[in-house]
């Protein structure tokens, strides 16, 4: 089965539970699986306090992409993952 | 990110303390073992320190409801609990305290990680005020371990505690097991609030299979000519060797298990053919790479079981059937992905696909097996002035029943005996697959030996892997545990020597151990029996008295340092690499 393998440049918004080292949770995911993170941005949900919004733009093909959904959805802490 | 300290937690919603007669106010250390206790844990393993007296202070006055056993050393404890926990599919438990306790843990943590092994570490650390000022023995375990845990938790709020403690189990058991590190303060440890009884939580909710995918697989098996079921380990944590059974029966095709997943089908069943990969049995592997079809059940399509990925899955189709979503695409791209616990999907699965008769198929691996496991019996045997591994792992399997539980730990002794030892009975092989973790061995026997009640352990390793944690001798020896161990001694660290003599040119770099531990008189100093066997009319007297007795017995057995595993396929390579001798 062939897979594309082109790059391309995807954006993920992220629905965490806000807890400590979440967010070390997240960033190591990335170090140990060698994924991309080209920018992050996280705050705190106005509607709900107890979750916070992390915005990343990431980089790889499509194979590396769904991994990157699919590991993240793993985490205890991640409620959501969505590719915006 | 906020801190933990402002979670809220259990008991804290706002109950006149102390105006209901039935409320229970315990300090956290009690908390934890109460909670341990409803959870149905009976065992632990662990080493008492300054970041955990309180919590061996609660331990000192439940001993009838909660039995501690003392190692060596924290790793020791981790494999126990992690040994525990294959034996029995029971959630392991295993106690530390700060700094160098909780790091000791670490290599235990990650064999249990790689291995989906269900465990909670609980480990002490210093009080929340001396927190990040590099206080004596503190640690930030949790960080420490991110990479190597299904999740961790440092509790720094006592009315979090049970709760996490429940969540905890919950989340080590459920879906693909894992180890779950938690970290409790000293100073939460003594705090005081109500206990709610620590009552477990249900599992997670398993995803039911779609039935599209189930079609869709149902499909590519009927239209199948040569199926081949790689099953791993997935189908001994589910329990589902039965099913595995009833799918391949009814497609009458053969069976190739990865290491993890050894035990998942017995040794007798006609439709087994052994492990698979890079020391896999020749018609094992060879009908894995003719196949027009691989069935993948709970297994990971790791590097060592398929060699190089792309020659792999040339002419085969795949169906890769796993909990773990994030398993399917990650090595090999399934055409048809099953998501799901194994024991929802078979029952489905093995309803929509039609009975078949493969005899051809079949035959052609008897022919394989034939032609070639002389070949790579004979060059061992013909050794034979001395030992060879198989006659002592046969020697040994003689005397053990189908329900011994045996453990390894890595190297050659661990392949010789996944090659070649008959396993008929699910979980009764422990080995550290995934991390490949030399040590592992002493303590899991131990564990599975405790989960047992005390029964016979076996404990094949090496003389390399041996010297790593012997000090478990101690522990099996104060404990009284029946656990034969059997060293396969030839001197060197065979795997690796094994290597460089075939990728290397035969530069034995730092291989050679040229060590002169006498066995005997360390087996004696331990306050264990010793022997130590050069021929085959020696181990069998020594079998003979060593199962006889209730004690921990240790049998140095010399076999030759040239000894290799065979066959090996190159990393990297494919079938057609394979070295026969």
């Amino acid at each position: 089965m062939n897979q594309p393998t082109q790059i391309s440049n995807f954006t993920l918004s992220i629905l965490v539970a806000n807890r400590a080292g979440a967010l070390s949770r997240i960033t190591g995911l990335f170090s140990k699986r060698g994924f991309n993170i080209d920018t992050l941005s996280v705050g705190p949900m106005a509607e709900d306090p107890s979750l916070s919004r992390l915005i990343m733009t990431s980089s790889g093909d499509e194979v590396t992409k769904n991994q990157i959904i699919k590991q993240l959805a793993k985490l205890y802490d991640v409620v959501d993952v969505k590719l915006i | 990110m906020s801190s933990a300290s402002d979670s809220s937690g259990v008991g804290a919603g706002g109950n006149a303390s102390g105006s209901a007669g039935d409320t229970m106010i315990l300090n956290g250390a009690a908390i934890t073992i109460e909670t341990l206790i409803a959870h149905g844990v009976t065992d632990v393993f662990g080493i008492p320190g300054g970041s955990v007296l309180n919590l061996y202070d609660e331990l000192f006055s439940r001993t009838s409801q909660i039995t501690h056993r003392i190692t060596s050393h924290e790793q020791g404890a981790a494999h126990a609990a992690d040994g525990y926990a294959r034996a029995t599919g029971k959630v392991g438990v295993a106690m530390a305290t700060s700094g160098p306790g909780a790091t000791n843990l670490v290599t235990g943590i990650a064999t249990a990680y790689l291995d989906s092994s269900p465990v909670v570490f609980i480990t002490g650390n210093v009080p929340t005020n001396l927190m990040g000022k590099d206080s004596f023995q503190e640690v930030d375990i949790t960080g420490i371990t991110m990479p190597i845990t299904k999740h961790g938790f440092l509790v720094k709020d006592i009315n979090a505690l049970e709760e996490t403690i429940c969540e905890a189990f919950r989340i080590a058991r459920s879906g693909r097991p894992g180890p779950v590190l938690i970290d409790i303060p000293k100073d939460v440890q003594i705090a005081e609030t109500e206990f709610l009884g620590g009552h477990p939580l249900p599992d997670l909710p398993r995803r039911q299979p779609d039935q599209s995918e189930l079609q869709a697989a149902a499909e590519l098996i009927n239209s199948s000519q040569q199926p081949f079921i790689y099953a791993g380990g997935g189908v001994v944590l589910s329990d589902s060797s039965d099913l595995l059974c009833q799918l391949a029966e009814k497609l009458d095709a053969p069976i190739g298990l990865s290491i993890m997943g050894l035990t998942a089908m017995s040794s007798t069943h006609p439709l087994y053919l052994g492990m698979t990969g890079m020391h896999g049995l020749p018609e094992a592997t060879q009908l894995n790479a003719e196949a027009d079809l691989i069935i993948g059940i709970g297994v990971r399509f790791s590097d060592r079981a398929t060699g190089n990925i792309n020659s792999y899955r040339e002419k085969a189709k795949i169906i890769h059937i796993d909990i773990d979503d994030a398993e399917i695409d990650k090595n090999v791209q399934a055409d048809v992905s099953l998501h799901g616990d194994i024991r929802d999907i078979l029952p489905l699965l093995i309803e929509l696909v039609e009975e078949r008769d493969r005899r051809q198929w079949l035959d052609h691996a008897t022919d394989i097996r034939e032609a070639m496991r002389d070949s790579i019996l004979a060059p061992s045997e013909a050794q034979a002035s001395g030992l060879t591994p198989y006659t002592v792992i046969n020697a040994v399997r003689q005397r053990t029943d189908d329900s011994t539980v045996i453990a390894t730990d890595v190297g050659q002794h661990q392949m010789w005996v996944a090659q070649h030892y008959a396993f008929n009975q699910p979980r009764t092989f422990l080995t550290s697959g995934g991390l490949g973790a030399m040590g592992f061995g002493m303590g899991a026997a131990i564990g599975a030996s405790i989960a047992k009640t005390q029964t016979r352990t076996v404990l094949f390793t090496g003389d390399g892997s041996f010297h790593m944690n012997l000090n478990e001798l101690a522990t099996a020896v104060r404990y009284q545990l029946p656990i034969v161990v059997v060293i396969l001694n030839n001197g060197v660290l065979g795997m690796v020597r094994q290597w460089q003599t075939l990728f290397y040119q035969s530069r034995h770099s730092e291989t050679t151990l040229d060590r002169s531990t006498d066995y005997v008189k360390l087996a004696e100093a331990f306050g264990a029996r010793g022997f130590s066997v050069g021929d085959a009319h020696g181990l069998n007297e020594v079998l003979d008295q060593a199962f006889s007795s209730s004690e921990p017995v240790l049998i140095d057995c010399r076999i030759d340092p040239d000894s290799q595993v065979f066959p090996i396929i190159p990393p990297g390579g494919s079938f057609i690499d394979m070295i026969i001798a």
